[in-house]
């Protein structure tokens, strides 16, 4: 090939990098290996980890362990959906396009509203391009410009992404506060009317769902943006936040479709009403015809976009995380209706038996138990939770997430979660190692 | 033609679920919270949800399918071994809370990645947190802007980009609040230096640029470039969606940056099917390394009972920048990116020079036979070079501007002439400073076959007349698709009749 060019060594093609900036000598780093010794390596590196299904698990806040059927991943490892990119060329790019355009629908009949994108990068992104997209389109009419309100409970990784993307913009976060009980003050909602808009989980990040909600939209009127983020599996229960007008909605993806894999790749769902179209970040898919007046789907809207609209752009979002997105349709597709409700029949059910075993334990108070729970809910503990977190998994149980990292003065709170892939023997498990544990600080104590 | 909404069969859930472990009825829901009607979603069986995504697979081409040279993106091969990897119970079945003992093995791959790119680009500290390259271009960005802002440098409030730079570098700039200075560039498509004089100066943060440049040229000005930008105290970015040319060869340190992203899945081959996943880790110089969004792995001997669970002797664990500007993904970014990544790395090892030597051999190697097999077809006069150079890095630019004033045949029509022929199409109209423009990217994983096949194939397209041109492609599953209808008459989802 060189010979070709007329060229006699490798060396001629970087004549043009000059010598003061050329590396010298072998980069500091193993040899190359085979297909086998890779393999073997991830195998004895990854097998250290302790994945969650080799023990019991009970952790979620956020993330959550489900079942995704063998079709899944049979089908989205078909190389031409695995191996391509953007379909810039839509017309040897239908088959995704489509299939985008699919979940686009999914995502509205899930969440009530008429509009999704096809993903953005997790739960945490989605919600904070909410924040910016309701700055931009309602600032001119608010009366407390610049300005949204989240929810107290936000988890403080996805308020800090929040942040993140709202300095720019000068935009201010202020805060939604809660009852004793976990529930939304719907008094301090008053104060956020007049403001750009509000964000708020359903179910809470203490696992509550919050019958509230239905009336934020009276309170904060049209020129402020409701923004609410789901567990998407709980809409098959839950009443979808677009009937009780919410704006825009936003949520981790994940368990529709895809494996927790570390916190990522995972997707954001962003759904909105049709107000919020033109300003709304991410790639969206809109059917169109041929030139043979065929039906054909491309990419439409572009010019939000950053490769049209440059520094204007409604969000720098390129990449995104279509390929998981399709998982999630894909799931969607199995599920079907009755299927989305069983689902989330189970999640719940789980969780309400949990609920029943573990409220029995002496010394052990849940203190949110006169609300529904989706998933999750707050144990309050007769010691700390980093103590019960390790002698949980002295006895080979993932306890759930010790909440001191979210609210540094609750040292005493556990969230545990409960999925469809959670046992009666398993809570029973949990709820009989807890009780020993419990009745152990008293005696300590 | 169909689509998923069309099936609505009695056959119904596509996959049976074990019953719940208390009966349906015990959830007695309010009528504030509970859903009134289901989702309208499609009903089908396991075979039928099967064939439908199998249609739609065959209706879409990837690297899988043919020669995929779109410029900019690296679209080489994705092993399939990398696969296997990542459905590994130990990174698929992990989450981002569990205690570092649980995941030693996941934070060893981690700061063996970290290390791998801190080498490759030169330097100092990686993070492995931002999920894709826009998302790396935004927290470099806000890292600077945070060590400005605590050197009280806050007159800092310009960022500098060429006219040829990706939309993302503005559009990242701009969401940190930024005011953005472009420049032109020059002739030749490199950075003009006299007109980055005339705007770097005391109000200047940052200078994004990426090296290899968009048109495939390497800035051999790039050292005088960052001593401009330094003597006004601004900092150097740098674009690492060009890194493929230079692993090994050269590296953003050498250069003078001071922060650089990675697109992972480009160099390093994730699978991005359709627009994503990605992973977009950023390094930056020691003066910067605090500022980076945490946790980040470091690694130190075992104490007492870690030993037993230590990796080759070593201590896994996380720890946050003194200063750091908070979480831009709220996990520990794409982690099962970053292990797919690490396999393909792994492949080359202290070898990686090799990777990129093979990209640009192959990029220079199919413009010198594209532009022989164009000269043998006799239509040589219709293609012409986007920039001129003797060597080109890992990809390059073809102006189709002569074909159009002759024939009236645009890189568009060419583009899909080319898919007719059983390609993907380079990429078209980017860069804007090239008229016409075609920028063709092959990767080194394409045999010399490929290459040269592709060459005539050009060749042969360029043959064609402007009329069959403009209807193309022909062959494909549906023709030329109309952007402006689907603009103007929005349909984003199915609309069901009785709405």
């Amino acid at each position: 090939m060189l010979a070709a060019m007329g060229m006699s060594s490798i060396e001629d093609l970087f004549e043009d990098i000059p010598a003061e900036v050329r590396m010298t000598g072998d980069l500091p780093l193993p040899p190359p290996q085979s297909e086998e010794e890779i393999l073997a390596d991830a195998r004895r590196l990854l097998g250290a980890n302790v994945a969650m299904g080799e023990r019991v698990s009970f952790l979620g806040a956020g993330l959550y362990r489900n079942y995704v059927p063998a079709a899944v991943f049979q089908l989205v490892t078909r190389g031409e959906f695995l191996t391509a990119y953007t379909p810039y060329q839509p017309e040897v790019s239908q088959g995704m396009l489509q299939a985008m355009w699919e979940f686009q629908t999914l995502i509205s009949e899930l969440v009530g509203l008429p509009v999704a994108n096809l993903s953005l990068y997790d739960g945490s992104t989605a919600a904070a391009e909410a924040l910016t997209c309701a700055v931009r389109v309602h600032n001119r009419k608010a009366t407390e410009k610049d300005t949204v309100y989240v929810s107290e409970l936000t988890p403080p990784d996805r308020l800090s992404v929040m942040h993140n993307y709202c300095q720019g913009a000068e935009i201010n976060i202020k805060f939604l506060r809660h009852h004793a009980d976990g529930t939304l003050d719907l008094e301090s909602v008053s104060e956020a009317a007049g403001s750009c808009g509000i964000y708020i989980e359903q179910p809470n990040p203490l696992g509550i769902l919050d019958g509230g909600l239905s009336q934020l939209k009276d309170i904060i009127g049209e020129h402020t943006a409701l923004i609410v983020a789901v567990q998407p599996v709980s809409l098959g229960l839950v009443e979808a936040p677009g009937q009780y007008g919410a704006d825009i909605v936003v949520g981790e993806g994940q368990p529709l479709g895809s494996p927790v894999t570390g916190g990522g790749p995972i997707y954001g769902i962003f759904a909105c009403t049709k107000a919020y179209l033109r300003l709304m970040p991410g790639r969206i898919v809109g059917r169109s015809i041929d030139v043979d007046g065929k039906v054909a789907y491309c990419l439409t809207l572009s010019t939000r976009e950053q490769h049209i609209r440059r520094h204007r752009a409604t969000s720098n979002i390129c990449t995104n995380e279509t390929l998981i997105a399709l998982m999630g349709a894909m799931h969607m597709a199995l599920l079907g209706p009755e299927g989305l409700h069983t689902l989330a029949v189970r999640n719940m059910t789980a969780c309400l038996l949990a609920k029943q075993k573990l409220g029995e334990i002496k010394n052990i108070v849940l203190p949110h138990s006169s609300n529904h729970h989706f998933n999750e809910f707050v144990i309050e503990l007769p010691g700390s939770s980093e103590d019960c977190l390790s002698h949980l998994d002295s006895v080979g149980i993932i306890g759930g997430f010790d909440l001191s990292a979210w609210y540094p003065e609750r040292k005493n709170w556990l969230l545990a979660t409960f999925t469809d892939q959670t046992s009666e023997k398993q809570i029973e498990l949990l709820a009989a190692h807890l009780a020993v544990w419990a009745s152990s600080q008293e005696v300590n104590a | 033609m169909s689509h998923l909404f069309e099936h609505n069969g009695a056959v119904g859930q596509g996959y049976s679920q074990p019953a719940p472990v208390l009966p349906a009825s015990s959830i007695a829901l309010p009528e504030s919270l509970a859903r009134k009607n289901l989702p309208r979603w499609p009903r089908l069986s396991e075979p039928e949800m099967v064939r439908h995504y199998t249609w739609m697979s065959k209706r879409n081409f990837g690297i899988d399918t043919g020669f995929y040279p779109l410029g900019s993106c690296t679209m080489k091969h994705n092993p399939r071994v990398n696969e296997v990897i990542a459905q590994i119970p130990g990174i698929a079945d992990i989450h981002p809370h569990q205690p570092e003992h649980h995941i030693q093995g996941l934070l060893a791959i981690f700061h063996e990645m970290q290390y791998m790119l801190e080498v490759c680009s030169g330097m100092d500290q990686v993070t492995l947190q931002p999920v894709a390259g826009a998302q790396g271009e935004f927290t470099a960005v806000r890292c600077v802007q945070e060590y400005f802002r605590l050197r009280g440098e806050t007159q800092r409030t310009k960022v500098i980009v060429p006219d040829s730079a990706h939309g993302t570098n503005p559009a990242s700039a701009a969401m940190c609040g930024f005011e953005i200075v472009e420049i032109p560039s020059r002739e030749d498509g490199r950075i003009d230096l006299d007109a980055l004089r005339a705007v770097a100066d005391e109000t200047t943060a940052v200078m994004m640029i990426t090296n290899p440049n968009t048109l495939g040229l390497f800035e051999a000005d790039i050292v005088e470039a960052s001593a401009i930008v330094h003597d006004v105290g601004g900092q150097m970015y740098y674009d690492g969606a060009n890194f493929n040319a230079i692993l090994g060869i050269t590296s953003p340190g050498l250069m003078g940056f001071d922060a650089v992203h990675f697109n992972l899945h480009k160099t390093f081959s994730q699978p991005h099917g359709g627009g994503g996943p990605g992973s977009g880790p950023i390094g930056v110089k020691s003066h910067l390394a605090e500022f980076l969004p945490g946790p980040l792995v470091k690694n130190r001997p075992p104490v007492g009972d870690e030993s037993q669970m230590a990796i080759d002797d070593m201590w896994y664990g996380w720890y946050q920048p003194t200063h750091s500007i908070g979480k831009v993904q709220q996990w520990h970014g794409n982690a099962g990116a970053v292990i797919r990544c690490w396999a393909y790395y792994r492949r080359y090892g202290r070898g990686l020079r090799t990777m990129s030597e093979h990209a640009v051999l192959n990029a220079n190697y199919l413009r010198h036979a594209i532009h022989k097999a164009a000269k043998e077809a006799g239509v040589d006069s219709l293609v012409k070079d986007g920039a001129e150079a003797k060597v080109a890095k890992h990809e390059f630019t073809l102006s189709l501007q002569p074909a159009k004033e002759m024939h009236g045949i645009s890189a568009m029509d060419v583009a899909k002439g080319l898919l007719d022929k059983g390609y993907m199409a380079p990429t078209v109209y980017f860069p804007l400073v090239v008229p016409e423009c075609m920028m063709v990217e092959p990767t080194e994983t394409e045999s010399k076959d490929t290459l040269d096949t592709f060459a005539i194939h050009f060749a042969e397209v360029l043959q064609v007349d402007a009329e069959t041109l403009h209807a193309a492609p022909i062959t494909t599953p549906v023709r030329r698709v109309d952007e402006v209808y689907a603009a103007r008459n929005l349909c984003l989802r199915h609309e069901y009749d009785d709405e």
